[in-house]
């Protein structure tokens, strides 16, 4: 039981501003991780995207968009659940929850900035596209939705959000001397660590929570859309998309949130601020995310069976039979096995964290497979003039790529957790 | 017509009189020039005439130009061929102007003969007076052991006629390959130089034959003309019959698909000829008039004749029996001659040619044929009858104020003929034609633009076969008493001389524009006889195949930056005639072919004088005695040459030609299109429906010794026998053939990467279900092992698997054109099917031409067996 | 108002692939890039086998899917009917090309130079440059290097940058100086037409005028410019055959 006392202590709580030999190693293999995305991507940039996997549509029988879309829409849905459930700890105040609020609000920035790199590196003409895709943005576009909107107005939001609920922290951090002192003095900047600024604080914060939800909603509906509004696309067709979307969305990033959660809670030694309630919660409504989203496979299961168009029914063949089958039902069972898993430990109502994690990965595992098969099938088997059955995998090139934005992501959370509390701080009565 | 641009001028002058060297070390200097102020002025642009370098029917092209860089060539508006038009290879033939894979210099060879060459560069100047030397060696012994040999040739008066003629050489061509075999049926039977075409425009029922519609020529023309006015009829209602074992030549615009078995053409013609007869279509009028039908043939087979006349102008005249006197009476006399029946003329029993015709087809039933084409006898009478029935024989239509008579049927047939039985097929097919009156009518059956009788008609009358020795090309030989001059056999000569009582050999041969080693068929015995040559001259603008293994000099010939001509522009119904001019200097140090010839005929030393090849192009032009002829002096400039020619056509000059890129003479009088109307009909022609020579021949032949391989065919009606390749053993089971791509021109454009990009690489065309069941699938590696029945020889190549529904079960098809391997971008297309396919005894028609046809085994690569 | 529309008779095709060396001639398309690609189809069973040809330009739809999704409106649609690709706006994105149906675009996967590799015809070999001055390719069309229309935007030819879209432009470079696109005018048999469909008496209103067409995958209200007359829409059990050489 931590006590006021060792948190005003000269000794930054959570292991803040030391290093670790563990976390050196982990820190280091982080960076050969970065560094090979980084090569990756100066290869791709040098010979340009014939370096990739990745060909054209149509004659050339390829896919034009990969697994750095893919990854794009991955990684947005990871962000969105640590923002929903931030929000959602301040808007109903779950005090059980508080212990991971700020490491879903980091996974919400960190993922979405993963999401921004992953659509850049995805450009044709990645520095055209950063002036130009807001000097001449199309609020038509859909693709607008996903990179203006989401990644820039949400990942801003989300931001501040961050920084809002970090401040009091900050604050009481920048009263006593260390290191890293001036840095929150500067983060605390202007904060009275006095009753009504904290009743402001939480005002700010509860409006700020209720603005972010519905801008969410909209944000990953329109990646939906992204994909759902193509006529020209048969299996991209159709409103299931979006919800779909959403749900997956959350599926993966709360898996995240367990993992870090869990990680935190025992490299830090957080368990009286995570406490298994926490868990609990998170198992919950991981499972009934995964219950829905089930729903919606069958659903798309039952309807690929009777397909409408012949080309609509050579999609489906592939993924339920053909080439993508050994993905899609490694994927559904990713999905299913760990939603039956929680639905055991709910019933029997024995959590264990150990077993959440590897479904908090298989998850995740389960996402990117059924985001790369939205992604992929319905170019390459998706033509609706007599072209051949398309191609496409992974160079390694892109691959490179992938683990540079993994590592990126660990990188900044390994990083954070060095500067910064990644538990809030218990408030002082 | 446009103003040259600067640049392209002073580049002009420059290379005016200076050798090469000289003037490239000029314009480069000048271009320099050019180029620095070249930012000052705006790029000059123009437009100049020329003609298509690839294909076989010259269509006009503009070349667009950039300060005198061609950047695009388009068609020639009011061209008769292409009018405005071009086709994908008349448009890619850009980038291999371009090429710096052709041969820049002169090359003489440094390594061994047989093997891939090495090469030196050398100077004209070098590289000529080799060939001349070796030219002036032989010929001091014997002028005829040089041989000429050309596959196309752009300047016939002036290359072959000419050149051969200064130099004495002899000749050889590629129409063994091409489609002679048809020619020579026709020149026996109708005595045009043509294979089959029908009057397109007018005609109404066609039997495409054998005609690759959608990708090559039919009869002489290159593609283009006849697709466009096969729409023209088709838009007024023809039915096409698309008599071949692929779909893919007529494809969509095969009205009905005849997927008969190769080389059992013969076969069909004579059961269609059956059929015609047994439903009474026959032109009657047509028959006694203007065909030997009615003549009076005796037991013995040899027709009845008189001699009338005396001395020099006695000639033989054929008897007929006329209904009109009740007697036999000269042809030539003859009211009212019979065309069927027995008839006795002084104690003696003949029969009418046509009766003897008659007996002959009797047993040629569709049913008989059936079988023996793999289609079924329902569809054969089906044909005969709607082919006798829109022949609408009797009608006559008019035009031009001219009444002609109207038989909107005919075939189209060319390269097909190249078959074992192929010129006894052309002639059968020609008589289906005959039949119903349709030669030379309105829509009906045509072979050329005009009715100018051949030579060959009248020699055929009469064929000489002589003892040994016989020269190379086993011209009058006991072999073949028709002999169209065939390259495959000289390479069996050039093996074995002794076995064809062959003395002579040639010694030094010049390639103009062939590539025998590849584009012919049974590579290997052109890889053994070229060995043979003392010396070789390789005449090309890239390292052909043939120049790769055994050019001893290879001389780099311009491709479309040259003067060239005069071609004939005509597309049957319009007379026209263009030149092909250069659109901008040779590139690197290459010249025309004009250029070239007048360079060797000076180094041999045949310029001038009489029969000098100065004056053999007077002759050749019809120049002679024009105020135009070439003075017998310093070597001409090519261009004053054919200014002078145009002159001579009553043009203001050469400049016609740049100024208009065409001349235009007009329309086509039906009095010359049409033989019913010609003066005298048919050109005088008597239709030979009988071939009494071919039986004398035979009879000379097996009097000299000929074995019956050769004489066989040497029959006065054409004369079923199965194939000599149908002897292979049953595991050959398929009959593989060969075929154009529109994308390509024989072997000499997988070179040009735009159009291999279109045309994608070698394949064998199988039917789905025959790869199921040889476990083969689209894109499989296959091996197609083909067998010569005669010598029991194999022949193995490897190639990848394309499947469709579009060809019979039991045949294979390969495109040719492939196997190119001295191009960077040519080499790893996949091989040529003249590996495998074979020449001589068995795989050669009796007339000394090529067949395309063998039996070959396929089974998938890494397989068993 | 002018409106440019396309009109392909499949009467008449006779898929020699002369309308696709000319596209590729005259607007410069390096190896594998085919603006128009002419389809060789079989259906059916042997002997019972149909073939038939079919041209495909871009539809330069009315209604283009590719134009709505564009992030920058680098892929625009004009007054006159063209759809076109701002060459020096696009970023790239290749969401155009996901959202075509007809599968019309090439996106510049290589460096422009580079990509003339396959060809193996080395337009830089010092012996051209006399000639050349050695450009790439060697009959290189200037009139790319021009900007186009009103609206003066780099919009015709190819390869002029990597990592950039492009395709089809009904050849607005020479429609502007009143040419037909390279592809009709080539065309053999005068199976493409092209003309203004706004003018009663263009050659394609008369040609078009009370004539059965119908355009490709018309059910998904894209409304292409190209409209095709005789023959039928290709069905699902078309089988292509005599690819071209498309891989890069
Ligand atoms: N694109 C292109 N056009 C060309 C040429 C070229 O190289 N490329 N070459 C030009 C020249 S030189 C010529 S000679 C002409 C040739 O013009 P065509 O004769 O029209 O064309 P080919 O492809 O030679 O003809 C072969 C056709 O005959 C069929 N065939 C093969 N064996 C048999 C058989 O036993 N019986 C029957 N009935 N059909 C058979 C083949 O399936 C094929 O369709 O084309 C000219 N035009
Ligand atoms: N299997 C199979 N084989 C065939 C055919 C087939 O259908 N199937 N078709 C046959 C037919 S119809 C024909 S006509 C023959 C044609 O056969 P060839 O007459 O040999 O014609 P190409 O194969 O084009 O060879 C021409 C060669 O001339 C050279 N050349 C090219 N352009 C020029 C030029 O401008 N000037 C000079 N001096 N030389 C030049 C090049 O080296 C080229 O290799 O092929 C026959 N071969
Ligand atoms: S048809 Fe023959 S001559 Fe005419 S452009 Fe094509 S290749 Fe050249
Ligand atoms: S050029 Fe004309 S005929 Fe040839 S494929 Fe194109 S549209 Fe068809
Ligand atoms: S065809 Fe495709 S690229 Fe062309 S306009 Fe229509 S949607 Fe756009
Ligand atoms: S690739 Fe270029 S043109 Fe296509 S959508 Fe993206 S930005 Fe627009
Ligand atoms: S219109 Fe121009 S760009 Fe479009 S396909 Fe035809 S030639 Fe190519
Ligand atoms: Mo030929």
């Amino acid at each position: 039981m931590a006590t006021t006392q060792d948190m005003v202590s000269d000794r930054l709580p959570q292991g803040v501003g030391r290093w670790s030999r563990g976390w050196l190693l982990f820190m280091a293999l982080a960076a050969i991780g970065v560094a090979i995305g980084v090569i990756g991507w100066a290869i791709e940039h040098d010979q340009g995207m014939a370096a990739t996997g990745m060909r054209d549509l149509g004659t050339m029988g390829g896919a034009t968009w990969g697994v750095y879309i893919s990854m794009v829409v991955y990684f947005v849905g990871v962000s969105f659940a640590g923002i929903t459930v931030a929000a959602l700890i301040r808007l109903f105040n779950l005090e059980h929850l508080k212990g991971v609020a700020r490491m879903a609000e980091l996974l919400t920035v960190v993922a979405l900035l993963l999401g921004a790199l992953a659509i850049v590196v995805d450009l044709g003409q990645p520095l055209r596209g950063l002036v130009n895709l807001f000097r001449y943005a199309r609020p038509q576009s859909p693709f607008f939705g996903t990179f203006s909107l989401v990644v820039s107005g949400y990942l801003f939001s989300s931001l501040v959000y961050l920084y809002l609920t970090s401040r009091p922290d900050a604050a009481r951090l920048a009263e006593s001397p260390s290191r890293l002192q001036p840095l929150y003095r500067l983060w605390a900047a202007g904060y009275e660590p006095t009753v009504d600024q904290r009743a402001r604080d939480r005002k700010a914060t509860f409006w700020l929570a209720l603005a972010i939800l519905p801008l969410l909603i909209v944000a990953h509906s329109s990646l939906g859309f992204v994909f759902g509004l193509q006529v020209g696309r048969p299996g991209w067709f159709g409103t299931l998309q979006a919800p779909a979307f959403v749900v997956l969305a959350g599926v993966s990033g709360i898996g995240h949130l367990i993992v870090l959660a869990a990680l935190v809670r025992r490299v830090l030694r957080q368990e009286h601020r995570i406490g298994i309630e926490a868990f609990t919660w998170l198992g919950r409504f991981l499972m009934l995310l995964l219950f829905v989203y089930l729903y919606f496979v069958v659903v798309e299961i039952f309807t690929s069976i009777y397909q409408p168009t012949t080309t609509e029914q050579r999609i489906s063949d592939a993924l339920l039979t053909g080439r993508y089958a050994w993905i899609f039902w490694g994927s559904v069972a990713a999905l299913v096995l760990p939603a039956f898993g929680l639905a055991w430990m709910a019933v029997t109502r024995k959590w264990r964290i150990g077993w959440m994690v590897i479904m908090g990965l298989i998850v995740n595992l389960g996402a990117i497979g059924k985001r790369y098969l939205v992604v992929v099938p319905s170019e390459t088997h998706g033509q609706l003039l007599p072209y051949p059955i398309g191609t496409y995998a992974p160079s390694l090139v892109e691959y490179a790529v992938l683990i540079g934005l993994f590592s990126l992501g660990a990188l900044l959370i390994g990083g954070f957790m060095k500067l910064f509390p990644i538990v809030e701080m218990e408030e002082t009565p | 017509m446009v103003p040259v641009s600067r640049r392209a001028f002073l580049k002009g002058t420059a290379v005016v009189g200076g050798t090469l060297a000289a003037s490239r070390f000029l314009f480069e200097t000048l271009d320099a020039v050019a180029g620095a102020d070249a930012l000052a002025l705006a790029p000059f642009e123009d437009r100049v005439f020329t003609t298509c370098w690839i294909g076989k029917q010259d269509c006009g092209m503009t070349a667009r130009r950039i300060d005198g860089r061609v950047v695009k060539f388009e068609g020639m508006a009011g061209h008769p061929r292409n009018d405005g038009t071009l086709c994908p290879k008349g448009q890619a033939q850009i980038i291999s102007i371009y090429d710096p894979n052709r041969v820049k210099t002169p090359l003489i060879r440094t390594n061994a003969k047989g093997v891939s060459g090495e090469w030196r560069q050398a100077s004209w100047d070098e590289a000529l007076q080799v060939v001349a030397d070796e030219v002036n060696r032989v010929r001091a012994e014997d002028p005829s052991l040089v041989l000429w040999q050309k596959g196309r040739s752009k300047s016939e008066a002036i290359y072959d006629n000419a050149f051969t003629k200064a130099i004495g050489s002899s000749k050889l061509g590629h129409g063994a390959y091409c489609s002679d075999t048809g020619y020579r049926a026709l020149e026996y039977t109708l005595g045009l130089h043509g294979v089959l075409n029908p009057e397109l425009v007018h005609n109404r029922y066609l039997l495409a034959w054998g005609w690759n519609l959608t990708n090559a020529g039919g009869n002489k023309y290159c593609w283009i003309v006849w697709p466009r006015q096969m729409l023209e009829a088709r838009e007024k209602g023809l039915k096409i019959v698309h008599i071949d074992p692929r779909l893919r030549a007529a494809g969509p615009f095969a009205d009905q698909w005849v997927p008969l078995r190769p080389s059992t053409d013969l076969a069909l013609a004579l059961s269609l000829c059956h059929e015609l007869i047994a439903q009474g279509y026959l032109d009657r009028p047509y028959l006694t008039k203007y065909t030997n039908a009615p003549y009076l043939v005796g037991k013995d087979g040899l027709i009845l004749k008189q001699t009338v006349g005396e001395g020099d102008d006695a000639e033989e005249v054929a008897l007929v029996w006329d209904l009109a006197t009740g007697t036999g009476r000269l042809a030539t006399e003859a009211t009212e001659p019979a065309l069927e029946g027995e008839y006795t003329v002084n104690g003696q029993t003949y029969k009418t040619a046509f009766e003897l015709f008659k007996t002959h087809v009797e047993d040629y039933t569709p049913e008989w044929a059936a079988d023996i084409c793999g289609i079924e006898a329902t569809v054969i009478s089906q044909i005969a009858s709607e082919f006798g029935e829109n022949a609408q024989i009797g009608a006559t239509t008019v035009i031009d104020g001219i009444e002609v008579p109207y038989r909107p049927v005919g075939i189209m047939a060319y390269h097909m003929a190249q078959q074992e039985l192929g010129f006894q097929a052309l002639r059968a097919m020609t008589m289906v034609t005959m039949l119903v009156g349709a030669v030379g009518a309105v829509g009906g059956q045509l072979a050329d633009t005009t009715w100018k009788i051949h030579k060959n008609y009248a020699a055929f009358e009469e064929l000489t076969v002589n003892d040994p020795p016989y020269d190379f090309t086993l011209k009058g030989s006991r072999y073949f008493p028709i002999n169209t001059g065939f390259p495959g056999m000289v390479a069996k000569v050039m093996q074995d001389p002794a076995r064809y009582g062959v003395e002579k050999l040639p010694k030094v041969a010049i390639l103009h524009h062939v590539n025998p080693v590849l584009a012919f068929t049974s590579q290997p015995d052109f890889l053994e006889s070229y060995k043979k040559f003392e010396h070789v001259t390789v005449i090309s603008p890239w390292m052909s195949e043939t120049a790769d293994l055994f050019a001893d000099v290879v001389l780099p010939a311009s491709t479309i930056e040259k003067f060239e001509g005069p071609l004939s522009a005509s597309d049957g119904y319009i007379d026209a005639q263009v030149l092909r001019l250069p659109p901008m200097d040779p590139l690197f140090e290459s010249r025309g072919e004009v250029d070239i010839y007048l360079d060797l005929a000076e180094h041999i030393g045949v310029l001038n004088g009489a029969d000098g090849y100065i004056d053999q192009i007077n002759v050749a032009l019809g120049l002679v005695d024009t105020p135009f002829a070439l003075p017998d002096g310093p070597r001409p400039e090519v261009r004053d040459i054919f200014d002078r020619w145009a002159k001579s056509q009553g043009l203001s000059g050469i400049d016609h030609f740049e100024q208009n890129g065409i001349w235009v003479k007009g329309l086509i009088p039906p009095t010359s299109t049409y033989g019913y109307v010609t003066d005298p009909p048919f050109g005088g022609a008597v239709h030979r429906l009988y071939g009494e020579s071919l039986l004398k021949a035979q009879r000379l032949m097996q009097e000299k010794g000929a074995e019956e391989i050769y004489y066989q065919d040497y029959l006065p009606f054409p004369t079923w026998r199965s194939p000599t390749m149908d002897s292979s053993p049953p595991e050959y089971e398929f009959y593989l053939i060969s075929y154009k791509l529109v994308e390509h021109k024989q072997s000499r454009t997988t070179l040009i990467p735009l159009l291999t990009e279109l045309s994608g690489k070698q394949r064998i065309e199988i039917n789905t279900a025959t790869a199921r069941r040889l476990g083969i699938s689209d894109g499989d590696e296959v091996v197609v092992d083909s067998h010569n029945a005669i010598t029991g020889e194999t022949r193995s190549l490897t190639t990848v698997a394309a499947l469709t529904e579009g060809i019979r079960p039991d045949v294979v098809g390969m495109p040719h054109h492939f196997g190119s391997w001295s191009h960077p971008a040519s080499r790893d297309l996949g091989p040529t099917p003249n590996e495998v396919f074979f020449t001589g005894e068995g795989y050669m028609g009796q007339t000394a031409d090529a067949s395309f046809q063998v039996k070959v085994k396929i089974s998938k690569a890494g397989g068993d067996s | 108002m002018t409106r440019y529309v396309m009109a392909v008779d499949l009467n008449r095709c006779q898929g020699c692939r002369a309308c696709v060396e000319a596209c590729k001639i005259e607007n410069n398309t390096p190896s594998a890039v085919f603006w128009m690609h002419v389809f060789r189809l079989e259906e059916g069973e042997y002997p019972d086998t149909k073939m038939s040809f079919l041209p495909r330009p871009c539809q330069h739809c009315n209604n283009a899917p590719c134009v709505k999704v564009c992030p920058v409106g680098a892929r625009y649609k004009r007054e006159d009917g063209l759809v076109l690709t701002d060459f020096d706006r696009c970023i790239g994105c290749r969401y155009c090309e996901v959202a075509c149906p007809y599968g019309v675009n090439f996106f510049n996967w290589r460096n422009p130079d580079e990509a003339w590799d396959e060809y193996q015809v080395p337009f830089d070999d010092p012996d051209l440059m006399p000639v050349t001055g050695g450009v790439i390719p060697s009959y290189k069309n200037p009139d790319h290097d021009r900007l186009h229309g009103p609206e003066q935007r780099l919009t015709s030819g190819s390869a002029h940058f990597k990592g950039v879209m492009e395709k089809c432009t009904f050849c607005v470079h020479r429609v502007e100086q009143g040419l037909l696109p390279a592809c009709v005018d080539t065309c053999p048999v005068g199976a493409l037409k092209f003309g203004d469909i706004e003018d009663e008496g263009s050659p394609i209103s008369t040609f078009l005028r009370n004539k059965e067409s119908f355009q490709l995958l018309e059910e998904l209200g894209t409304d292409p410019s190209v409209v095709y007359v005789g023959g039928t829409p290709p069905t699902s059990h078309a089988r292509e055959i005599e690819r071209p050489l498309t891989g890069v």
